[in-house]
């Protein structure tokens, strides 16, 4: 990545910059003192000003004293800490990976750290603190390790955040599995999921210090081995940099901070992407800024302002006991995510677009023999679909109830089910189809509905209509999901066509919207209904739970125009998805049907998200596994793409129906726990 | 990859053919109708009819399984009943109910395979959910609680499912020993010079190293009982339309003063109590006047909060005990 190689252009004053640093630095030790001092005013006590005041110099009376300081402080502290260390931790993670999505989130570190954690909670053990930080870390080291190990150090970012956030969603789905199995264990840990800088005493926050403390003065005096990295790696051999043990040791220390924030607060969202982000341009003017040795603690004050003001902002915008409610990782995300969003329109993106997969040419029999087969495995699963579940049915049951002759039982069973397999089927069917026109469109491989944050956008319209109209019908529904996704699409594709489409900015414009849309979502249903977890479970990671016939309509209609369309369009979208100059050699002007092709995927990614949730994966996992079945051309891709989006999601949904009848788990959920390893595996393939 | 598809594939329809064929349940029959029919109107305003006083009943939440349970009605069907055991031990399940999944999502499959008289469900479900419950069995649907009428609430729903098993004559008895046991409490309370005093309930988790603290206002059912037992309920933060909860930290507890503070754990769910546990060393916990004077009172496991009247009796018995110790 280019972005974060400091530019070689030489400046001539370096004195000036060096004192431009020196107040930059003084500007946010400033600031964020300044939030500091408001956020230890705020909180559901009535201690305000004065009262902080007469704490601070000894006057107060006991019980104000105690809250500023065993409450308000710890949080404060806590909340410093956290920006600083997941800060600092996205500085050196995007410094070794040479990559600027590499953060604690997109490495999987938070996602592996919660897993960890989700187990120990599990399991019931009750070990210290420190203890369960241990398990923390070895679980986010171990993803950590998995990612780069899969995506290769140094090696792209398409690669990079495909294998993040596949082993993100993946361990997090396995960890929600794990909660909702056993709610009474973890109960309310639904919020705890997004982050919370709230602190009961300074116990946590001084157990995790000394591995804060490790963390940065390590990442400190590995600084310069850092820089020579930047180099490339053989220029940073020639220089005599143990290149491979500097990486490891780099990002062991970045997990460990990492881990620390996890720890005690939760994964704070955004924060370690951000804040180096936010240092970058930095780095341009000052050049002060591009060692890292400086660098790094500026990053680690820039996440502490992100952490404090988000806390800040919060208790401010909202009424104090409702504040308590709202994890301050909820606001992290959507005021990273903005930030995100304006970075990412600012970055001058110099990254050529992403080496097109090499695919061996398939012949014609290979393609007829996958179809064939994978016809044969969506008819196996659908009829397994069917008959398996909590009670099981078999094929006569099924025959008369075709014929309206079922006993109640198998009718209602029946009634029920069918609509749940039919909203799977057509849900994975419609999600691949939209990653694959995604695709082809934006000529980007990680350009999926969910990553893009249309798929969000979508949950979100949803959500806003079901939680004012409580009775909203399924058209109504599709419609408001349809108008969240086409304003998202509107926000994600208007702000990256600037520059044609170029990858970084698409991902990072979506993956900004994506997590925007998410928090939003969050918030909403933490706001207005807070004890809600099915609708939370529904929304936020897909499930198929009470759905109807006439609920998947507005989906099957959407499909049907849409491979109908893709079928008749198959030459357009082999063209547009070769490259810029071809079809303009060709004469063929295709921005008409670009436009198309995008409104196409939105619309059915909106109307799958209506009927059945957010369920992640699919639109990236299908078009990526009929590509390397099939080759790239379309006519073929389609079909199969389709085919493989409706057995997943399908089983997902058998699979969550079944293991742990009669309780349930999402298909998203599923789709997350199947969909990864096959994803990884694929990743681990393409690797040369 | 190919090779496994096609293997899958194989056994796919291999098993398929080998063991789906055939039905587990003969076509249906005409069924035979006797006994007066019942005519209730539930809270969504729908007309439910039974063609007699239902037997075979599930429930989809703890409150209406609760309600059952006390009427003399084992229902056939619980969701969650490990919890339940866990939650609810002032009135124990008597049968063997089957588990019908989570309180949130309970299994369509299940309630249908115990081809149940009645489904008693709480308007929590989502209402496609219900829209499918109906078409399994008569669904009596109850409002899970009203903060504006908690009491009123949860009575209205003890009759109105008394009503649908022809329990009527067993409801009186519980309302009117409810209604014994609130007098009694009252004057035990005012005798012991505890009338009007300022008094809060709450319950509390631990997530990670954080506390939640989940004040009962005075919308909750228990914070209802509080104010028929003459005590003055001391939170001043709004709980939700339903259930009278709010949500606070522990620095929401000073705004309490000096109050008799009472709360309910469970010793099968660790993380529900934290003020025994991670409190004692918190410094705002600890500088709390009813903390220093020793006013915070356990009260015993198993009372669930948001049952009916039998739960509420013990709760009765317990806060009683608690604050005229």
């Amino acid at each position: 990545m280019a972005v974060t190689a400091p530019t070689a252009a030489t400046r001539p004053s370096s004195i000036t910059s060096r004192t431009g640093a020196a107040a930059v630095t003084a500007a946010l030790v400033l600031l964020v003192a300044g939030l500091a001092a408001v956020d230890i005013t705020q909180g559901t006590a009535s201690v305000g000003v004065p009262e902080v005041w007469r704490a601070l110099t000894g006057r107060a009376d006991p019980g104000d004293a105690s809250v500023v300081i065993a409450s308000r402080l710890p949080r404060m502290v806590a909340g410093l800490f956290v920006g600083a260390v997941l800060g600092m931790a996205g500085a050196a993670l995007q410094a070794v990976s040479r990559n600027v999505l590499a953060s604690p989130d997109t490495l999987a570190v938070n996602a592996g750290s919660y897993f960890g954690l989700g187990l120990l909670a599990v399991t019931g053990a009750s070990l210290p603190l420190l203890a369960s930080s241990g398990v923390a870390f070895v679980g986010g080291l171990a993803a950590a390790a998995v990612v780069l190990g899969l995506s290769g150090l140094g090696a792209g970012t398409v690669r990079l955040v495909l294998a993040g956030s596949a082993l993100t969603l993946g361990l997090s789905a396995i960890t929600e599995g794990l909660l909702l199995l056993f709610p009474q264990q973890t109960a309310g840990i639904f919020r705890w999921n997004q982050g919370s800088i709230a602190q009961h005493g300074f116990d946590g926050v001084l157990q995790m210090a000394p591995i804060g403390l490790v963390g940065l003065v390590g990442l400190l005096l590995l600084a310069r081995r850092v820089d020579a990295l930047a180099l490339g790696d053989d220029a940073a051999r020639g220089l005599g940099v143990p290149v491979r043990s500097t990486r490891v040791t780099a990002v062991v220390l970045a997990a460990l901070l990492s881990t620390a924030a996890v720890t005690l607060a939760g994964p704070v969202g955004f924060v370690g992407m951000c804040a180096p982000a936010l240092v970058r341009p930095l780095a341009r003017r000052f050049r002060g800024f591009t060692r890292n040795r400086a660098s790094l603690p500026v990053a680690g004050l820039t996440g502490a302002a992100l952490v404090l003001g988000s806390d800040v902002l919060l208790r401010a915008v909202v009424r104090t006991d409702v504040a308590v409610a709202v994890p301050t990782g909820v606001v992290t995300s959507l005021v990273g995510a903005v930030f995100l969003i304006v970075m990412a329109i600012r970055v001058k993106d110099t990254a050529t677009a992403a080496a097109v997969d090499r695919l061996r040419i398939r012949s014609r029999t290979v393609f007829l023999v996958t179809t064939a087969v994978l016809v044969a495995v969506l008819v196996g699963v659908i009829v397994a679909a069917v008959l398996v579940g909590d009670s099981k049915l078999l094929l006569g049951d099924v025959l008369n109830w075709a014929q309206g002759r079922a006993g109640r039982t198998t009718t209602f069973v029946l009634d029920t089910r069918v609509p749940r397999v039919v909203a799977a089927l057509l849900a994975g069917a419609a999600l691949a189809l939209a990653g694959t026109l995604v695709q082809a469109v934006t000529r980007n491989p990680l350009a999926e509905p969910g990553i893009l944050g249309v798929s969000g956008g979508a949950a979100l319209g949803a959500v806003l209509l079901v939680t004012t109209v409580p009775l909203a019908g399924s058209w109504s529904v599709a419609g408001a999901a349809f108008a969240g996704a086409a304003l998202s699409s509107v926000i994600v594709f208007g702000l990256a066509a600037r520059g044609g489409f170029q990858q970084n900015r698409l991902v990072l414009v979506g993956f900004g919207v994506a997590t925007a849309s998410a928090a939003l979502v969050s918030l909403l249903i933490i706001l207005t209904d807070p004890f809600n977890a099915t609708k939370a479970l529904t929304w936020l990671s897909g499930s198929t739970y009470g759905r109807t016939l006439p609920d998947v309509v507005p989906l099957a209609i959407v499909l049907v125009v849409g491979l109908v369309v893709a079928v008749a369009r198959r030459t357009e979208l082999d063209l547009v998805s070769l490259d810029e100059d071809t079809p303009r050699l060709l004469g063929l002007s295709l921005g008409g049907s670009r436009f198309g092709f995008l409104l196409l995927g939105v619309l059915l990614s909106a109307t799958a998200v209506a009927a059945a949730g957010t369920i992640g994966f699919v639109g990236l996992v299908a078009p990526h596994a009929a590509r390397a079945l099939v080759g790239r051309q379309h006519h073929r891709v389609v079909p199969v793409a389709v085919l493989l989006g409706a057995v997943l999601v399908c089983t997902a949904d058998l699979v969550g129906r079944t293991v742990i009848a009669p309780a349930q788990l999402g298909a998203g959920l599923m789709t997350a726990v199947i969909g990864t390893p096959y994803f990884l595996h694929l990743l681990v393939r393409s690797r040369r | 990859m190919r090779r496994l598809l096609l293997t899958v594939a194989a056994a796919t329809v291999a098993a398929v053919t080998l063991t789906a064929c055939g039905t587990t349940e003969p076509a249906a029959d005409d069924a035979k109708k006797t006994a007066a029919p019942i005519t209730l109107t539930d809270a969504s305003g729908a007309k439910v009819e039974l063609a007699g006083p239902a037997k075979k009943v599930v429930g989809t939440e703890w409150n209406v399984v609760e309600s059952l349970v006390s009427l003399g009605v084992d229902p056939v069907g619980v969701a969650d009943v490990a919890g339940y055991k866990t939650w609810n031990t002032a009135v124990p399940l008597k049968g063997e109910p089957k588990d019908i999944g989570t309180r949130g999502e309970p299994s369509m499959d299940t309630i249908a395979s115990l081809k149940p008289d009645l489904v008693i469900a709480t308007s929590d479900l989502p209402p496609a959910a219900l829209q499918q419950l109906r078409k399994v069995a008569p669904v009596l649907e109850v409002r899970p609680g009203d903060a504006a009428d908690p009491i009123g609430q949860m009575t209205k729903n003890l009759d109105l499912i008394a009503q649908a098993t022809g329990t009527t004559a067993q409801s009186d008895k519980l309302k009117q020993g409810f209604q014994a046991k609130l007098d009694q409490g009252k004057k035990a309370l005012a005798d012991a010079g505890k009338g009007g005093a300022a008094y809060a309930f709450a319950d509390g988790y631990v997530i990670s190293n954080q506390v939640s603290i989940r004040p009962y206002t005075s919308g909750s059912l228990i914070g209802g009982v509080n104010e028929k037992l003459g005590l003055k309920n001391a939170w001043t933060v709004q709980g939700d339309e339903a259930y009278g909860l709010a949500t606070s930290d522990v620095e929401g507890l000073t705004k309490l003063g000096d109050v008799e503070f009472a709360y309910i754990g469970n010793d099968g769910d660790k993380d529900s109590n934290p003020f025994a546990g991670v409190l004692a060393q918190d410094k705002v916990w600890t500088s709390l006047p009813f903390v220093q004077k020793g006013n915070v009172n356990r009260l015993p496991d198993g009372i669930w909060m948001f049952g009916g009247p039998e739960s509420m009796n013990k709760y009765i018995d317990s806060v009683v005990a608690a604050l005229t110790k």
